[in-house]
C-alpha cells in the first residue's frame, strides 16, 4: 500500500476519477520521489553501522538484556530484527506511507516479542536507539521523514 | 492492487532485501513522471462522456455489431456496452496513475472474456473498440501521455484475445 494506491482505491470504491484536490496530492507526493530515494539509499548503505552503534548506545542504558547476555545466537538476532525494521522504514518512506511497515513489521508485533519472552520495554529503549543513530546520519529535512516511522513502531510495542 | 511503487517492496521484501539500484532507477523513472500522469489523468476525466461517445463511432456504430440481431441491438445492450467502455477508460486511467497493470486484471479481466462469451458479446468487437479508444486518446492528451495510457488499453486487449 502507497499514497498512490490508497488514493486509487478510495477514487475507485466510489466509481469516479481521482479530484482534482487527489491528483494535487498525487503530483506532490511524486515531487517528493528524489528526497524518497536519497533517504532510502542512506538506510540501506548504512544499516549494519545504524544497528551497531544502536545496539551500544542500547547496552549502556540497559545492560541487563537478551542481546547482551553473551549469546551469541540472541544477539544476532535481535540485531537481524532491528535491521529488518530498517529495511521496512526504508519501504514505507519509498511508498509514503506507513502501511508496508505495518503489514510486514508492526501488526502482531507485541505479540510476536512477547511469545519469544523479549522484554517489550527493552525493545522500545533499542528502537530508540537505532532511531538516533539512523537520523544522525541524515539532514534534518530527511530526519524530519524518517523519525515518525521509528516513532510508529515504537507505539506498536508500548 | 499494486503500483510502481508497491510492487517493487514486495519482490524485494520476499527476498528480505533493499531495492537494488535497477529498482531505484525504475522508481526514480516514475516519481518523475508524475505531472505528465496527474496531466493526463486530468484529460481523460474531463473528457470521459466524449472519448467513449467517439470511441463508439469510431468502431461500432453502423456495422453489424449495432444492426437488428447484433449484440449492441436493443438500447439496453447498447447501454451496458457504453457502461463497459465507461469502465474501461477509468481503469485504465486508474493503471496509468499507478504505473502497474495489476488493477485492470483484479477489477477488469478476470473472468470478463468468460462474461462476455456467455452473453454473446463479440471479443474481436470490443478489441476494435478498445484500440480505437486508444487512438481516441492518444489524439486529446497528447502522444507522451497517448503512449502511457496505450500501454493498459493494449494490457486490456491482450487480456481479452
Amino acid at each position: 500500500m502507497s499514497v498512490v494506491t490508497e488514493l486509487i482505491l478510495s477514487a475507485d470504491s466510489e466509481a469516479r476519477y481521482p479530484a482534482p484536490k487527489e491528483l494535487r496530492i498525487f503530483q506532490d507526493f511524486l515531487k517528493t520521489g528524489d528526497q524518497r530515494i536519497r533517504i532510502a539509499r542512506i538506510l540501506a548503505e548504512n544499516e549494519q553501522q545504524i544497528v551497531q552503534n544502536g545496539s551500544m548506545r542500547f547496552w549502556e542504558r540497559c545492560p541487563n538484556t537478551p542481546s547482551n547476555s553473551g549469546n551469541e545466537r540472541k544477539t544476532a538476532s535481535c540485531q537481524r530484527d532491528q535491521g529488518w525494521y530498517v529495511r521496512l522504514i526504508a519501504y514505507s518512506i519509498l511508498a509514503g506511507s506507513e502501511k508496508p511497515l505495518e503489514e510486514i513489521g508492526t501488526l502482531g508485533i507485541k505479540e510476536m516479542y512477547n511469545n519469544l519472552e523479549i522484554p517489550l520495554r527493552n525493545l522500545v529503549e533499542a528502537m530508540r536507539c537505532v532511531k538516533e543513530e539512523a537520523v544522525s546520519m541524515m539532514s534534518e529535512e530527511d530526519a524530519v521523514e524518517v523519525g515518525p516511522y521509528f516513532d510508529y513502531i515504537i507505539q506498536a510495542l508500548s | 492492487m499494486q503500483d510502481a511503487i508497491t510492487v517493487l517492496i514486495n519482490s524485494s521484501d520476499v527476498q528480505g532485501k533493499y531495492l537494488d539500484s535497477t529498482s531505484l532507477e525504475r522508481l526514480e523513472n516514475y516519481f518523475h513522471s508524475g505531472d505528465m500522469r496527474a496531466k493526463a489523468a486530468t484529460a481523460v476525466s474531463a473528457n470521459a462522456k466524449n472519448i467513449v461517445t467517439q470511441t463508439v463511432a469510431k468502431s461500432l456504430l453502423y456495422t453489424d455489431i449495432t444492426a437488428p440481431g447484433g449484440n449492441m441491438y436493443t438500447c439496453r445492450r447498447y447501454a451496458a456496452c457504453v457502461r463497459d467502455l465507461d469502465y474501461f477508460l477509468r481503469y485504465a486511467t486508474y493503471a496509468m496513475l499507478a504505473g502497474d497493470t495489476s488493477i485492470l486484471d483484479e477489477r477488469i479481466l478476470n473472468g470478463l472474456r468468460e462474461t462476455y462469451n456467455s452473453l454473446g458479446v463479440p471479443i474481436g468487437g470490443t478489441i476494435r473498440a478498445v484500440q480505437a479508444m486508444k487512438e481516441v486518446v492518444t489524439s486529446m492528451v497528447g502522444s507522451e501521455a497517448g503512449r502511457e495510457m496505450g500501454v493498459y488499453f493494449d494490457h486490456i486487449a491482450a487480456g481479452l484475445s
